[in-house]
């Protein structure tokens, strides 16, 4: 019965949340230690799961009806993208109970937040598609009043273009499904993929779509355009976490696909690798290229977003290990940066009512902390070594190199290059400008606005990771490695 | 000497994912050796330089860890590592360049950053192709690899060149090579002094390490890619001697002049390639006028930084006169201002006699017939190139006396134009603490101490740092003081006598009011690459036409999906569904609308009812009665002709329209009865 752990987190999310939301607390304070126990206990469960020495435990859970299993299986990617997930949710909520204190609703917002956590983790032990799908959809309607948390006219328009994208996707995911299942495939989760014939062009193109669909939670053109409206409108945990977090619901969802159920060989050649390659490549340049024409600070970073998850899903359309493994590498790294960022966004936001990167002069003189870890996840995120997106960007640059795909090949490292160019441009002077204001600027804001630990220890903690793991990867280069030599 | 040094080598394989390796050898031990004392020496300076400004924590931190980074470079044993480091360190000097946080510091800081950056992005590339086309970047490896390739097919080559071409872009930049030379001469005046004299004489070398591992590891004995950086190397010392002469700064001049120093060592580092085995006088040279140029630097900007630190001032009219009584600071800026003029006993002469012995030693090659040519050159045109490249290099020699004279006739020889400030600055009183004098000293010291003992200690030093390049021992020991050797120094300083004499002097300097001449600035503002080219290439014309093709993207992605998917569908297919859910009543509608009119309310009476007129007449006057007798208080206001009158209209209309649907149901029956009769009369 070791199976029944990967539901626990999914239960635990669920009743805890439950518990937040419903019962009429007097005071924040054991509200927020009752979500940070049952944050900790999904985090201490995922722990156990991918430390469990069975290798694939797996838990049917019925069928819904004739070949539509539930099925939920503990496999080297579920385990990696749990324990990713679970550590930085734990992580953003506990910067989450400062932040929400001044944007009020804390327990609506605490309420939904255990209980998409606990649907994420559910997720990544999806056995079949099917269950994927199903946890997926479930995701995205419990996640998206956390973007209408405010209830401005503005959030509601963005939770309602969030979901609209969303579903949209997933009703193009859904074709796909809907075709194999049609010609008998039962679309379980098998590395390298479970298709049992050639690829005929109808199925192609249904390969299209499904990764298409996915690809819109992870904010690839041409349907990225939901990130820019609904990250600056989310309370910063909430955007933190969508950003850092969900957009990689996505990435997993396409890796699912193209790894675990199409196969990466029967795609490799096609056209559908064709377009998928240009289309993450248009959005890695397009992202970045926006962001650094963007002066609202939220959305330069969700526009940054954007570009930074192409690069994952950059990684994928390759079809080559070094490629993989860069991509891989990129999701853990790009959560934690971005995590940091948007939470450190919304700690600059809250503390000098700043939202412009035009205003944004002198702010490391009045939180210098929180700058700290702006400036060194900054220098992560253009990938400058010695830290750790430079591993990735290193590994996917030389995977394209090595993929020997047409003109992709140099294309490829050049675009991220131009890219990472561009990161700098977006980022470098944000940071300078807030240590170093120009001599006789107005308006410089005054006092301490640094905030208080439980969002500072969030912030070092990601930042330090982000860092470090560039320096020293071990274990999860171990693990990477491990899921690449298993899936090539 | 070679035997003293051990050579030891470490990997890392778990660090910075690929692994980092590094190697002490006697070229690694030599810099390591010289950076360790240039840090050692500009620190004990720093202490009392920075004495009046804020930050000095900040200061120290980036200071110490551009030191550590420095070192990485130099101790690396592959590219990864050297790259790793050298981006650590772009960083880090970064803050030590822009400590005062004035505005045209923070714009030269902005350009620094910025030619980092793009720098390292695109040696960035270059390491990928490379790593990429050998699967090693560690220098051994590249070296059997690359040699094979250059050897390979044209693909093979043209991608190396590629490859090689980008990463000499990053580490060019950091050597202040042409066309990347912009940050150095903004950089270098507005950074501390101590900060100054280390980017000028260390950090620039970790650019020229790059360019050196170019040369010696992936194109070997490459003809092609030694003239490349010849020619990139002789622009580079040309134009970075004239920026000194027309310079009125006195950072600003070391700044160019580093430049042009640099340029010569480039030229030394492209020479290498061209000569192949003959390379032993180009890696001796090259080796030594790295060290030399570290030593010239740290005497020259602390000699500056003295002078700047008193008087916060930096234009050659405002500080000349300073040092008039001033014996030590005039002494050791002498000693610098010797050493780099490439005058003969001090130590630049050495080096710089080596680097032009080697173009000169290549000139003889091609007259004999060897040598590589261009493959269009005739071995007679090729010479005739090189004897042009030579008289550049002692040309470039030359302006390097002509700007220090300029300097040193300016500070420690001539008045100033204001009596009173020259009073001021001949008072006699302590300019600087015993700690710094003692730096100051002990730095001058090297220049006449190499420059005496050329075989002692410059040969020595070269011996140990020539296996890293894979040069060769020359065939006897080089008789510096030889007549042969000499000339070349001579015509150096003759022509640095001349231009001092027949150019800077008459026009570079105006006739002042008061007597005596001033410095101008000739130099003309707007010549400057960063204005006219770079800033508005990369901040305004790409930025602006990628950042609307991507805005287009994003509008017709985002825009025009959801205008599509929001609008434009649910309208169409609302239309559609409207149309078919109406498609019955919209023929009942327009019937009402055209032979089945409904009629208005009637609020006349109309003609020809005259059966409701008058019962409607009839009951109106029942009515009246019964106002007037039993509903006085309710009476009834109704006309009952006109009800009559509306009931008779619709009954009808009733009738009619029961007509009329017998009629559209009988005619719709004979349709019917007919396509079914047409339908069977086909079917049969």
């Amino acid at each position: 019965m070791t199976g029944m752990l990967m539901l626990l987190p999914l239960i635990l999310g669920v009743t805890g949340g439950l518990a937040v939301g419903l019962i009429p607390w007097k005071s924040r304070r054991p509200m927020q230690l009752f979500a940070a126990v049952v944050l900790a206990a999904q985090l201490a469960f995922t722990l156990w799961i991918c430390l469990t020495p069975q290798q694939n435990l797996t838990l049917p859970l019925g069928a819904v009806t004739q070949g539509l299993e539930i099925l939920l299986r503990a496999d080297a990617v579920g385990k990696l993208f749990s324990l990713l997930f679970s550590f930085v949710w734990l992580l953003v909520g506990v910067a989450g109970f400062e932040y929400m204190e001044h944007e009020g609703g804390e327990r609506r917002f605490f309420g939904l937040y255990l209980v998409v956590g606990g649907v994420l983790s559910a997720a990544c032990y999806a056995g079949n598609f099917f269950s994927y799908y199903i946890l997926f959809e479930m995701m995205t309607l419990t996640s998206m009043p956390l973007v209408l948390h405010s209830l401005t006219h503005e959030a509601v328009m963005a939770a309602l273009k969030y979901l609209f994208y969303s579903l949209g996707g997933a009703f193009l995911t859904l074709f796909g499904f809907f075709l194999f299942v049609s010609q008998g495939e039962d679309l379980t989760f098998l590395p390298g993929g479970s298709l049992s014939a050639a690829l005929t062009g109808e199925q192609l193109t249904a390969v299209l779509l499904m990764i298409l669909g996915f690809s819109a939670k992870a904010g690839m053109f041409p349907l990225q355009g939901w990130l820019p409206t609904a990250h600056p409108v989310a309370p910063a945990p909430a955007s933190a976490v969508l950003s850092g977090v969900i957009t990689k619901a996505g990435v997993l969802g396409v890796l699912r696909t193209v790894y675990f159920v199409v196969g990466p060989d029967k795609l490799r050649g096609t056209w559908v690798q064709t377009v998928w390659i240009a289309l993450t490549l248009i959005t890695i340049f397009m992202g970045s290229m926006l962001a650094y024409k963007e002066d609202v600070l939220k959305k330069r970073m969700a526009y940054s977003t954007v570009s930074q998850v192409s690069y994952v899903l950059f990684g994928l359309s390759l079809l080559h290990p070094l490629a993989f493994t860069g991509a891989i590498l990129h999701v853990v790294f790009h959560s934690l940066v971005k995590n940091t960022l948007f939470l450190s966004a919304g700690a600059i936001v809250a503390g000098t009512g700043r939202t412009r990167v035009s205003q944004l002069s002198g702010v490391g003189r009045v939180m210098p902390v929180t700058m700290w870890c702006v400036l060194l996840v900054s220098v992560t995120l253009i990938g400058i070594p010695p830290t750790s997106a430079f591993v990735s960007k290193w590994y996917l640059a030389t995977g394209s190199l090595a993929s020997g795909i047409g003109v992709v090949r140099w294309l490829g490292p050049v675009i991220l290059l131009a890219s990472a160019l561009l990161t700098a441009g977006y980022l470098l002077p944000l940071v300078i400008r807030a240590f170093l204001p120009e001599k006789g600027a107005k308006n410089l804001p005054e006092g301490d606005h640094e905030p208080g630990w439980r969002m500072l220890l969030p912030l070092i903690t990601m930042t330090a990771l982000s860092v470090l793991l560039g320096i020293w990867a071990g274990p999860l280069m171990d693990a990477v490695n491990a899921l690449t030599g298993l899936l090539f | 000497m070679n035997a003293l040094i051990m050579t030891a080598s470490v990997r890392l394989p778990a660090l910075c994912g690929l692994g980092l390796s590094f190697r002490v050898d006697g070229f690694r031990l030599l810099f390591a050796a010289v950076t360790t004392y240039m840090w050692v020496m500009s620190s004990l300076f720093t202490r009392e330089y920075l004495a009046h400004y804020g930050h000095k924590g900040r200061y120290w931190f980036f200071l110490w860890l551009t030191y550590l980074a420095t070192m990485g470079v130099f101790l690396s044993d592959d590219l990864y590592t050297a790259f790793v480091f050298f981006e650590v360190m772009s960083l880090a000097s970064y803050v030590c360049v822009i400590h005062d946080e004035a505005p045209a510091t923070m714009r030269a800081g902005g350009v620094y950053l910025a030619v980092a950056v793009i720098g390292g992005m695109v040696s960035l590339m270059g390491l990928f192709l490379l790593w990429h086309m050998t699967g090693t970047l560690s220098l051994e490896g590249l070296r059997g690899a690359c040699g094979s390739l250059l050897h390979g097919t044209a693909q093979q080559r043209r991608w190396l060149y590629i490859a090689g071409g980008c990463v000499l872009f990053g580490f060019g930049a950091k050597a202040g090579m042409f066309p990347l030379h912009v940050w150095l001469p903004m950089a270098h005046p507005v950074a501390p002094a101590p900060a100054s004299a280390l980017l000028s004489g260390i950090i620039t070398k970790s650019g020229i390490f790059g360019l050196l591992v170019l040369a010696a590891d992936v194109f070997p004995g490459d003809g092609a890619w030694g003239l490349l950086i010849v020619l990139l190397g002789t622009v580079t010392m040309l134009l970075g001697g004239v920026l000194a002469m027309f310079s009125v700064d006195i950072k600003r001049t070391l700044a160019c002049s580093s430049m042009s120093q640099l340029g010569m060592i480039i030229t030394g580092i492209g020479m290498q390639d061209l000569l192949a085995e003959h390379n032993a006088l180009a890696v001796r040279g090259t080796v030594l006028h790295m060290v030399n140029h570290a030593s010239f630097k740290l005497t020259l900007f602390l000699a500056a930084g003295v002078i700047v630190m008193n008087l916060h001032k930096l234009e050659l009219n405002q500080i000349r006169g300073y040092g008039r009584k001033k014996p030590l600071l005039k002494l050791v800026f002498l000693s610098g201002a010797l050493g780099i003029g490439g005058i003969p006993l001090f130590s630049g002469y050495v080096s710089k006699t080596l680097l032009h012995e080697s173009i000169v030693e290549y000139v003889e090659l091609l007259r004999q017939g060897h040598g590589w040519t261009l493959g269009v050159l005739s071995a007679g045109q090729a010479a005739i190139l090189f004897r042009g490249i030579e008289w550049l290099f002692l040309l470039t020699g030359g302006m390097t006396v002509a700007y220090m004279t300029k300097l040193f006739v300016c500070v420690f020889v001539e008045k100033n134009a204001d009596p009173a400030v020259q009073a001021q600055y001949d008072r006699p009183g302590r300019y600087c603490s015993p700690l710094t004098a003692a730096v100051l000293a002990l730095s001058a010291m090297v220049m006449p101490l190499f420059g005496l003992t050329p075989h002692a200690t410059l040969d020595r030093l070269a011996d140990l740092a020539q296996g890293f390049l894979h040069g060769h021992s020359p065939a006897h020991p080089v008789a510096y003081f030889s007549f042969a050797n000499l000339k070349g120094g001579l015509t150096s300083v003759a022509i640095g006598a001349a231009l001092y004499l027949l150019f800077i002097r008459p026009a570079l300097t105006v006739r002042q009011t008061g007597g005596g001449r001033a410095y101008a600035d000739r130099w003309p503002k707007k010549l400057d690459l960063i204005t006219l080219l770079y800033e508005p290439l990369t901040f305004r014309l790409l930025p602006n036409a990628l950042g609307w093709l991507c805005k287009g993207l994003e509008i017709i992605s985002d825009g025009a999906l959801v205008c599509l998917f929001s609008r434009v569908i649910p309208a169409a297919l609302g239309l559609v569904c409207r149309v078919l859910d109406f498609l019955t009543d919209s023929v009942v509608l327009l019937l009402r609308h055209t032979t089945h009119r409904q009629l208005p309310h009637p609020q006349t009476v109309p003609e020809g009812y005259h059966m409701a007129y008058r019962a409607g007449l009839a009951l109106n006057a029942a009515a009246g009665f019964l106002n007037r007798t039993m509903r006085r208080d309710r009476p009834i206001t109704k006309d009952y002709v006109l009800a009559l009158a509306y009931r008779q209209t619709v009954s009808q209309r009733a009738r009619r329209m029961i007509g009329a649907s017998a009629a559209f149901s009988l005619l719709m029956l004979g349709l019917g009865l007919a396509a079914v009769t047409v339908y069977l009369l086909w079917a049969v």
